[in-house]
């Protein structure tokens, strides 16, 4: 029994991967009826996926792969002309095959699919006596064709017909011998323990030529490698197999992971490596300890690469199903056109390609509904009775561009601004003010749809929502050009993979956020002139375009503690197809970083995409733009500038003014203390210029003023004082200078860092208490 | 096999049956102080008790969650008991901890003002929560008793549940 399902499953997987480029395949032969390459290659797949299911007893799908079969032998030996018809007949028994291997994948049955119809179509297709059946005109060369169904009569048969009965025997001998690999040796004729085939393939073209005709003589030379390729996409040529090897996604997934804290914690070394070259310059060990850090760190980028590479599959796949999509639009609008693919060997990690499909499905379903005119209006107009949508891939920096474009009608902005209004989706004032691509962007908009009658195609008014959200989701950007009656251009950038990304560090306050840099477009540093109020939103003119703006301080609730200077960073960022300027404090840099889970507790907080550790073990959040955007419309402008929050209380006794002593040494603090003591006032010490930041910091106390000395170790007078003077809540705290220095030198510097007075030691008990009460506004009423 | 060996293994095996029994009677408990009451969570709750670390603040939450921080290489929420208990905030001293549970996949970090001791108490003297707090809701799983002491056993899953 698990041996059964070994083989099923084998067989499903690869009659899938099959079916995938039959599509492609047919709708390619419609076209060119007479590539016998083409030809060949569908058959086989009929062929094989019939000789495996009969093995596995799936008789309703061997029936029908064998009618199919016999239809397509006979278009293959020139008894049949495929026309329109006959395709949709053969699409259909596709389809039907389709349904069939989904059901088996489901309930390991065949059962509940009715093929008797398409059965019948086929058989009449294949029997001769339907009315769409033609008979062929360039029959000529057909020598003692006899009649396909009469595959066992072995000395009649052609040697085309020979090869294929040696290979199905072939393959139900192997599949009884090694029924494992029966689905694959059926396929891939190249497999080594298929003797007779070289001697076939040798064979075969030089007969095959004069048999039937191709409209290119040298293709059958090249036929019997390209039927290798179709039954069996992976390999190449028969004679060199790539040598694959079926993995379990997890097993990579969790390969990823892996690498995700290797990253970290090369991150992390490198942060120690920067440490330590501060602290021991010029050591010798440094060197050696510098080249085993760019070592890890070079190996651990070629590691993620290659790890991300064995995610990585081609676009192709996702590709290949629309030449089929496109076709079957064309008869249900009575329009012409035609596909072009371009850059199908483009890769993606595997989870991307999973998403993209179904956007690319929506976006082109829009360009043949709503892009491409009838083929009358389009003589009209004098362009090409046939209209053209391109579909390409392309890699740019670190992210896959995927272009769709079309020559259609192209998007007329006036039209969807009024459309939008109508709906409600925009005010009028918000038409006024939009350019053309903002308007373009409209049609992305829930509950958008520029179809004047909804078609089973589109104009339901979802689709280009759903291709929004979906591009979203991946941190993507999408951006429309269009030229009235010339076309539209669609443009999806994505980023290569989703694990691991590069970001971009900013900081407010004392916090910092990692940005995608996939998002990021450009980063500008502003003065906070340039900064313009239009109804309550803060707008920057960027180059030629009105960019509105929001501080990452108001949407993440940071507390304005620092104060912030007259410049300001604005970082641009893109997603889909908005737009938004985010103002930060500082730009810190660009980081390689890891998607963390912050757990269930906090799942799905707004704004936030998740974390990641840094390279000195703290946490970074990571922002999620596309919440941000949202967000942002949510946010009135705060000012910028926040005038200090003085709350101050009223003074009702000495102890409620409180003072603090700066000085590294005990005796200067207690002659302080000594001094100020029959003021009443609250004293509070620290030892050095940190400890009394920090003290600062806790907020326990509220000052009215420091005593500041200036030599100190850990950090000195001056430095605390130009600290302090960064926040906005102790702009205005008075800071006195207590020191042996003299200089002229040293005053102005005390001066320059904010320092209101400068006493010198030695003093008197008199002097200090008389300058901090004048500071500190001692209400005389308190001196007893 | 002789009596008096049977005897014996008989013995053992009855001392074997009322050991585990006694054991099953216990509970392991570790205790922790919030403001001016004692708490207590199941031993095998704790994945571990560490000393403060820095940690970030999350945008977007309620004020008892601290943030998260970085716990060997995972990203743990951290909420303050104190402030979740309706107390305010305080300074995190020399006494501080944070307590890292762990129930199934749901790990966080909780604040706790000060450690007290792992203790076994039996299962008899533990009675159940008051009736005002009691029911499914309730973080409290009931109360314990030892030497004058009146511990308040904690729901650790309760208490990773997310409730905002």
């Amino acid at each position: 029994m698990d041996e059964f399902q070994e083989i099923l499953q084998d067989f499903l997987v690869e009659s899938f991967e099959l079916i995938e480029q039959l599509d492609q395949d047919l709708v390619e032969l419609e076209s060119r009826p007479e590539d016998l390459e083409l030809l060949n290659g569908i058959f086989r797949v009929a062929h094989t996926v019939k000789g495996a299911s009969s093995f596995l007893n799936f008789d309703v799908l061997t029936h029908l792969t064998h009618h199919m079969e016999d239809v397509l032998n006979k278009a293959r030996h020139g008894d049949l002309i495929i026309d329109a018809n006959i395709m949709d007949v053969i699409l259909e028994s596709i389809d039907l095959m389709k349904e069939l291997l989904v059901t088996i994948r489901d309930t390991s049955a065949d059962a509940g699919v009715d093929v008797v119809e398409c059965v019948l179509k086929l058989d009449k297709i294949s029997g001769g006596d339907g009315n769409v059946e033609i008979p062929i005109s360039v029959a000529p060369v057909v020598v003692e064709e006899i009649s396909a169904q009469e595959e066992l009569d072995y000395d009649n048969m052609s040697d085309e017909d020979v090869e294929a009965e040696i290979e199905r025997l072939l393959a139900e001998r192997q599949t009884q011998d090694k029924a494992k690999r029966a689905a694959k040796i059926a396929a891939g004729e190249s497999v080594p323990e298929a003797p007779p085939e070289p001697s076939e393939a040798d064979e075969k073209p030089k007969e095959v030529a004069p048999k039937a005709p191709t409209p290119v003589p040298t293709a059958s030379l090249r036929a019997k490698a390209e039927d290798a390729k179709a039954a069996a996409p992976t390999s190449r040529t028969p004679a060199a197999v790539e040598q694959t090897i079926r993995v379990d996604v997890k097993r990579l997934d969790h390969l990823m992971n892996l690498i995700g804290e290797l990253v970290l914690a090369k991150n992390r070394l490198i942060k120690i490596n920067d440490d330590v070259e501060e602290r021991y310059e010029g050591e010798e060990f440094l060197e050696e300890l510098n080249q085993v850090v760019s070592i890890v760190s070079l190996v651990t980028t070629d590691l993620q690469i290659a790890v991300m590479k064995t995610r990585m599959l081609p676009i192709g796949k996702v590709f290949n199903k629309f030449p089929r999509m496109i076709r079957d639009l064309t008869r249900e609008l009575n329009k012409k056109m035609e596909l072009e693919l371009a850059g199908e060997d483009t890769e993606l990690d595997k989870s991307i390609v999973e998403e993209i499909g179904d956007p690319l499905v929506h976006i082109i379903r829009n360009s043949c509904d709503h892009g491409i005119e009838m083929p009358a209006v389009r003589l009209a107009a004098g362009k090409s009775e046939t209209g053209t949508i391109t579909l390409k891939a392309y890699n740019e920096g670190n992210a896959i561009v995927i272009q769709i474009d079309d020559d259609g009608k192209g998007l007329d902005a006036e039209m969807l601004k009024a459309k939008s209004i109508e709906k409600g989706i925009i005010t009028e004032k918000e038409a006024d003010l939009m350019s053309d691509k903002e308007a373009f962007a409209l049609i992305f908009a829930p509950g958008f749809s520029t179809a004047a009658a909804v078609t089973s195609v589109s104009g339901r008014g979802v689709g280009m929502d759903v291709v929004k959200t979906n591009i979203e989701k991946l941190n993507g950007i999408i951006d429309i050009e269009s030229a009235l009656g010339k076309g539209t251009s669609l443009k999806l950038k994505i980023p290569l993979t989703l694990a691991i990304i590069q970001a971009l560090l900013v900081g407010v306050q004392e916090e910092h956020y990692a940005i995608p840099l996939a998002s990021v477009l450009e980063t500008v540093r502003i003065s906070k002139d340039e900064i313009f109020s239009v109804e309550n939103r803060s707008v920057l003119r960027l180059r030629d375009e009105v960019l509105s703006l929001v501080h990452i301080g108001d949407i993440f609730e940071v507390e304005r503690i620092l104060d912030s200077s007259e410049h300001v960073y604005v970082v641009v960022l893109g997603l889909g197809s908005s737009k938004i300027g985010l103002i930060v404090d500082s730009l810190v840099g660009q980081e390689e970083i890891v998607i963390k889970s912050m757990g269930a507790y906090l799942a799905g907080i707004e704004g936030i995409a998740g974390a990641t550790i840094r390279g000195d073990g703290g946490v970074t959040l990571i922002v999620d733009v596309a919440a941000l955007m949202h967000m942002a419309k949510g946010v009135k402008a705060t000012a910028l500038v926040d005038e200090g929050s003085s709350t101050t209380k009223e003074k009702t006794k000495a102890s409620d003014y409180t003072v603090m002593i700066v000085d590294d040494s005990k005796t200067d603090r207690m002659i302080m203390r000594k001094s100020l003591e029959p003021l009443g006032v609250t004293l509070v010490e620290a030892s050095d210029g940190q400890e009394a930041l920090a003290i600062l910091k806790q907020g326990d106390h509220h000052f009215d003023a420091m005593l500041v000395d200036i030599e100190m170790p850990r950090m000195d007078g001056y430095s605390l004082a130009t600290e302090i003077k960064k926040y906005n809540r102790y702009k205005n705290l008075p800071l006195i200078a207590v020191t042996s220095r003299t200089g002229k030198s040293d005053r102005m510097r005390g001066v320059e860092s904010g320092m209101v007075e400068y006493i010198t030691k030695p003093y008197s008990a008199d002097y200090l208490s008389s300058v901090v009460q004048r500071n500190v506004n001692f209400k005389s009423e308190f001196l007893s | 096999m002789s009596d008096k060996l049977k005897e014996i293994i008989n013995k053992q095996k009855k001392k074997d049956s009322l050991s585990i029994s006694h054991l099953d009677e216990v509970v392991q408990l570790v205790g922790f102080i919030i403001g001016e009451e004692e708490y207590a969570v199941p031993i095998l709750t704790i994945q571990e008790i560490i000393k403060p670390i820095s940690w970030t603040r999350v945008p977007q939450t309620p004020a008892y969650i601290l943030g998260v921080f970085n716990l060997r290489g995972s990203v743990i929420p951290l909420i303050d008991l104190r402030v979740k208990f309706g107390l305010k905030a305080k300074k995190h001293n020399e006494e501080t901890r944070f307590f890292v549970l762990k129930q199934g996949n749901e790990v966080a970090g909780f604040v706790i003002d000060r450690l007290t001791m792992a203790l076994r108490l039996k299962k008899g003297d533990i009675g159940a929560a008051p009736d005002s707090v009691a029911g499914d809701d309730s973080k409290i799983d009931g109360v314990g008793k030892q030497d004058g002491r009146i511990l308040t056993i904690l729901k650790v899953k309760k208490l990773l549940e997310r409730d905002f």
